[in-house]
C-alpha cells in the first residue's frame, strides 16, 4: 500500500468517524482527570448500579436459599403490606416531618455559621469556632445520647436543674411527645452544622474580593455586604444542596432516631426507617425492606426532578 | 505522573476485585478430617466478654483441635449487642453465606428455619453422649424444635431467677422503717425514701425506686421486668400467663389495668426515678451506684460481683442492699417475677450439612464437653491461666494477667460460653467470695444468686418458643401502655377497653390466639 493510499485510507477514517476519534482525542488530552474520575465511577458501578439488579427483591417472596430470580414472583405485595401498615401515614408524616424539618432548621444555620465564620476577622476565633462546630459531627449517635440525657434527663439533667431553680417542673423531654421532636431537630442541627456549613464557607471562599471593596467604597455596611453580595453569590450552591437533600427526604436519619425513640414517642418518632429495620430486617422480611427502599428511591428522584425543574423556571439555577 | 497513575490503577483494580471476595472462600473439595488434610469449621460465637478482644491466633486450643479431630477452626466473635447479632446473622442468611455454627436466639432461628437455611439436627444427639448428658435435656431440646424438629443446640445460658427484688437496708434502718411486705408498704417504703432524705445530704436527690424499660417479645412485656416486683403483686408477671384459667397474654387479665393505675400512682407521685423511662441499662446501672433510689431489680453479679460492687462500696461504704421477698399484693399475689429456661442456641448452616461436615461439628462440641475441651475453654491452661485450689475449683492464685480472670486470660476463655452449663464449679469459680475494697464486707454473687433464686417466681417456661407478634402490633401494645403511663393518654376503664378492642383489631388478638395454640400443643398449660 503506498503512502498516498494510506494517507487517503486515514482521511476517510476520521471522515466517517469523526465523534469517535474526537472524543478520543478528549479522553487522550485529559487522561490524568478521566482516569481520577473512574475510581468514583467504579465504586458507583459496584456499589450503587451492580445491586440495582437485585431490587427485583422487592418483587419477589424473597428465600436465601433459592436466590434473587429463583424466589417467587408475588408482584405489588410487598408494597400492598407497607402501604396497609396500621401506622403507614404515621411512618410517612413523622418521616416527612423530620427531614422536612431539618432542612429548615439545619440548612439556615449551616449558611449563618458559614457567613459568620467567613465574616470573622479574628483567625484564631475563627479556627476556634470553625473546629468547636465540626467536632459534634465526628460523634456516634451513642455518645450523642449520653450527652443529651446528661443535658435533658427530668431527674438531674442540666436542663431540668435550670428548670427546677426557677420554679418549674422537671420536664421528660426524651419521654414527651411534645418535645421530642425539638430534641429530634435541634441535636441534628447541633451535631452536624458545622460540617454542613463546609461546603458554603468554600463557597463564599469564591466570591471575588473586589465585589466586597467595591461596596464597602460605596458605603455598604456589613449587614448590606451579606445581603447583596454573600447571600446571591452563595445561592446557587444553597439551591444546589437543597435539591439533593430532597432526593432523600425519606431518610429522616435511622441512627439518630433509633437511639433516642423509646415506645412512649412512637406516636412521633418511628419513622419508615426505624419500621423497616423492625419488619423487615429483625422479621427477616428482606422482600418488604427492599419494596420500602424502593419506594424511598423512587419517590426521591420524582422529588429531585421536580425541584430541579422548579429551580430552573424559579431561579435560572439547577443542577442539570 | 506516572507512579500516581500506578497507584490509581492498582487502586482501581483493588476495588473492582471486591466483590470477587465478597462471599468467602468456598471449600473446592471436601477434606479428609485429618491433621494433614482438616476440615475448616467456621464458628461464630457469643464472646464471654466482648470487650476483653478476640482469642489469639495462637491459642493452643487451635493446635489441639487440628491434631486430635483434625478440624481447622476458623471463629467470628459475633456482636455482643442481641439486635447487632440479629442483624449479622439475617444478613448473612439474606446472602446464604451463613457460617456452619453459629450462636443464634430463637426468634432469629425461627426465620431461618423458614428459608431453609438451618439444617435438622435431630439425629445429632446420639453421636454426643457426654455433651447431651451435660446439657441437652427434654426441655433444652424442644427449644429449638420447630414443626417437630430440632434445628439447633440449645445449651444452658443465664440462670434462671437469677435477678431479685433489693433494698436499701441502711435507708430502712436510718429511717425507723420495716422491711416492706405487702404492696401498700412497698409504696410506703418508697414514698419515705423519696421524700424523708434516707441518705441524709439535705438535698432532694433521691427516690424510692429505680428501674429501665427491659423488655423482650416473648417474656418480658412492656414495661418490662424492672417493674416485676410490682406487677407479681398483681399476678401479671411474665407476657404470658401460663395459667389454666388466664392462658394468654397478661394484658387480658383485669388485674393488668389495675398494676397499671398503681405503677401510674407511683410515677405521678415521684416515687419512682423519673429518669426510668430514658435510662438505659447502664444508665440504671451507675444510678444505683450513685445512691439514687432505694429499691431496684437487679441481676445478682450485676449486683454483688466484685467489679460491680465496688463503685457502690467506694461511694457508701455503710450502705447495704439486701435481698428481700417478693410483695404481695391487694388479691394476695405475689412474685418476684417470671421465669423461663435461658438457653444459647447453637445452629448449623444447611449449607455446612451439604458439604458433609455435620459429623465433623458433632466431634467438635463433644470434644468441647469432653475434660480437656470443658476446662481449656473455661479457664484456660492448668498452671498457665488457672489453679485448681484445694476443693478442685479453678482460681486465678498469683497468675496475673495471664489468669483467666485477668485481660491476657480472658480473651483464651471467649469461647467458655459454649461449654458452661451452669454447674457448681463453674459457679464457684465464677462467683468466689471477697472482701469489698473499702468497706471490708464479705460479698459473694453465688450467695446472692441462691438468695434470689428461694423467692417467689412464677414459671414461665415455655415463654422462649412463644409466637412473637408483627411489628406493627408489637408497637402498638408499647406505644399505648407507655402513653398510658406517661399520661398521654388518660387511663380510665373506658380507654383501657378502647384500648384493648384496637389492640385486637389489628393483630392483638390473632397474636393471643396463636399463643394459646402453641401452649396447648406444647403442653405449657399448667
Amino acid at each position: 500500500m503506498t503512502t498516498a493510499e494510506n494517507k487517503e485510507r486515514s482521511t476517510s477514517q476520521v471522515l466517517q468517524k469523526p465523534a469517535r476519534s474526537k472524543l478520543r482525542r478528549e479522553i487522550s488530552r485529559h487522561r490524568s482527570v478521566y482516569l481520577l474520575a473512574l475510581i468514583p465511577l467504579v465504586y458507583y458501578i459496584i456499589f450503587k448500579y451492580v445491586p440495582i439488579w437485585n431490587a427485583q427483591i422487592a418483587f419477589r417472596d424473597f428465600m436465601a436459599v433459592r436466590g434473587v430470580t429463583g424466589s417467587e414472583w408475588i408482584g405489588l405485595e410487598n408494597f400492598r403490606t407497607f402501604v396497609d401498615s396500621f401506622y403507614f401515614w404515621s411512618l410517612i408524616r413523622n418521616t416527612v416531618m423530620y427531614s422536612v424539618g431539618k432542612l429548615v432548621i439545619s440548612l439556615p444555620l449551616s449558611i449563618i455559621l458559614a457567613i459568620c465564620i467567613y465574616e470573622c476577622t479574628k483567625p484564631g476565633l475563627r479556627k476556634v469556632v470553625q473546629t468547636l462546630a465540626y467536632l459534634p459531627h465526628f460523634l456516634s449517635w451513642v455518645i450523642m445520647y449520653g450527652i443529651l440525657l446528661a443535658l435533658l434527663a427530668p431527674g438531674d439533667g442540666v436542663v431540668n436543674d435550670v428548670i427546677k431553680l426557677a420554679g418549674g417542673k422537671a420536664i421528660d423531654f426524651l419521654s414527651n411527645v411534645k418535645t421530642f421532636p425539638w430534641v429530634v431537630l435541634f441535636s441534628d442541627a447541633w451535631k452536624e452544622m458545622g460540617w454542613s456549613a463546609i461546603i458554603f464557607i468554600a463557597a463564599l471562599m469564591g466570591i471575588d474580593v473586589s465585589l466586597f471593596e467595591a461596596a464597602m467604597v460605596e458605603g455598604a455596611n456589613s449587614w448590606q455586604r451579606v445581603r447583596y453580595i454573600t447571600i446571591p453569590a452563595i445561592m446557587p450552591v444553597v439551591v444546589t444542596v437543597l435539591i439533593l437533600k430532597l432526593g432523600t427526604i425519606l431518610d429522616a436519619g435511622f441512627n439518630q432516631i433509633f437511639m433516642l425513640y423509646s415506645p412512649q414517642v412512637y406516636s412521633v418518632a418511628d419513622i419508615i426507617d426505624t419500621w423497616v429495620y423492625r419488619q423487615g430486617l429483625l422479621e427477616f422480611e428482606f422482600g418488604l425492606a427492599t419494596a420500602v427502599g424502593l419506594f424511598k428511591g423512587v419517590f426521591g428522584m420524582m422529588l429531585v426532578l421536580f425541584a430541579n425543574w422548579l429551580s430552573r423556571r424559579l431561579t435560572d439555577n439547577s443542577l442539570f | 505522573m506516572r507512579k500516581l497513575k500506578s497507584i490509581l490503577l492498582v487502586v482501581m483494580a483493588v476495588l473492582m476485585a471486591l466483590p470477587v471476595f465478597a462471599g468467602g472462600s468456598k471449600d473446592t473439595a471436601k477434606a479428609a478430617g485429618t491433621p494433614d488434610d482438616p476440615v475448616t469449621i467456621d464458628l461464630w460465637f457469643g464472646a464471654a466478654v466482648t470487650e476483653a478482644g478476640m482469642i489469639p491466633d495462637d491459642w493452643v486450643g487451635y493446635d489441639i483441635i487440628r491434631e486430635k479431630l483434625g478440624i481447622d477452626l476458623k471463629l467470628t466473635m459475633l456482636p455482643s449487642n442481641e439486635s447487632d447479632q440479629d442483624v449479622r446473622i439475617q444478613a448473612a442468611g439474606a446472602a446464604n453465606e451463613l457460617p456452619d455454627l453459629f450462636m443464634v436466639r430463637r426468634p432469629v432461628l425461627t426465620n431461618l428455619v423458614k428459608q431453609g437455611l438451618v439444617a435438622q439436627v435431630d439425629d445429632c444427639f446420639e453421636k454426643m453422649p457426654v455433651r447431651t448428658a451435660q446439657q441437652y435435656d427434654a426441655s433444652s431440646i424442644a427449644h429449638t424444635t420447630i414443626n417437630g424438629h430440632v434445628y439447633g443446640f440449645a445449651s444452658p445460658g443465664a440462670i434462671a431467677k437469677n435477678e431479685g427484688l433489693l433494698v436499701r437496708k441502711d435507708w430502712l434502718d436510718k429511717l425507723g422503717l420495716e422491711i416492706p411486705t405487702t404492696l401498700d408498704e412497698f409504696i410506703e417504703v418508697a414514698r419515705a425514701f423519696t421524700f424523708d432524705d434516707p441518705d441524709g445530704n439535705g438535698r432532694d436527690d433521691t427516690y424510692g425506686y429505680g428501674a429501665f424499660v427491659e423488655t423482650d417479645a416473648t417474656l418480658k412485656g412492656y414495661p418490662g421486668s424492672r417493674l416485676w416486683p410490682i406487677m407479681g403483686a398483681f399476678g401479671v408477671e411474665g407476657l404470658w400467663s401460663f395459667d389454666s384459667e388466664t392462658a394468654g397474654l397478661s394484658i387480658y387479665k383485669p388485674e393488668f389495668y389495675d398494676f397499671m393505675v398503681t405503677l401510674k400512682a407511683m410515677c405521678d407521685e415521684g416515687l419512682i426515678d423519673p429518669n426510668w423511662l430514658s435510662y438505659k441499662k447502664d444508665d440504671f446501672r451507675a444510678a444505683w451506684k450513685q445512691g439514687r433510689f432505694g429499691m431496684m431489680y437487679e441481676q445478682n453479679a450485676a449486683y454483688a460481683a466484685t467489679a460491680n460492687y465496688a463503685p457502690f462500696d467506694k461511694n457508701f461504704p455503710d450502705g447495704e442492699w439486701i435481698v428481700i421477698d417478693a410483695i404481695t399484693g391487694p388479691e394476695g399475689h405475689a412474685a418476684i417475677g417470671a421465669y423461663d429456661m435461658n438457653y444459647r442456641i447453637y445452629a448449623v448452616s444447611q449449607k455446612a450439612v451439604d458439604a458433609g461436615k455435620l459429623d465433623k461439628i458433632c466431634e467438635l462440641l463433644e470434644w468441647m464437653s469432653s475434660d480437656e475441651g470443658y476446662y481449656l475453654l473455661g479457664w484456660g491452661q492448668e498452671g498457665v491461666n488457672y489453679v485448681l485450689d484445694e476443693n478442685g475449683i479453678p482460681v486465678a492464685g498469683d497468675l496475673g494477667d495471664n489468669a483467666f480472670t485477668g485481660s491476657k486470660g480472658q480473651v483464651v476463655t471467649q469461647l467458655r460460653n459454649m461449654v458452661f452449663y451452669n454447674g457448681d464449679v463453674e459457679l464457684a469459680s465464677r462467683y468466689p467470695t471477697y472482701v469489698t475494697e473499702v468497706s471490708g464486707k464479705t460479698m459473694s454473687a453465688l450467695t446472692t444468686l441462691r438468695e434470689m433464686q428461694a423467692k417467689k417466681w412464677t414459671s414461665a417456661v415455655g415463654s422462649g418458643t412463644m409466637p412473637t407478634p408483627n411489628a406493627d402490633v408489637q408497637r402498638y401494645y408499647d406505644q399505648s401502655l407507655a402513653e398510658f403511663l406517661t399520661g398521654a393518654k388518660e387511663l380510665t376503664p373506658a380507654n383501657w377497653q378502647a384500648f384493648l378492642d384496637q389492640f385486637n383489631k389489628i393483630g392483638g388478638e390473632a397474636w393471643n390466639q396463636a399463643g394459646i395454640a402453641k401452649m396447648t400443643e406444647d403442653g405449657l398449660i399448667r
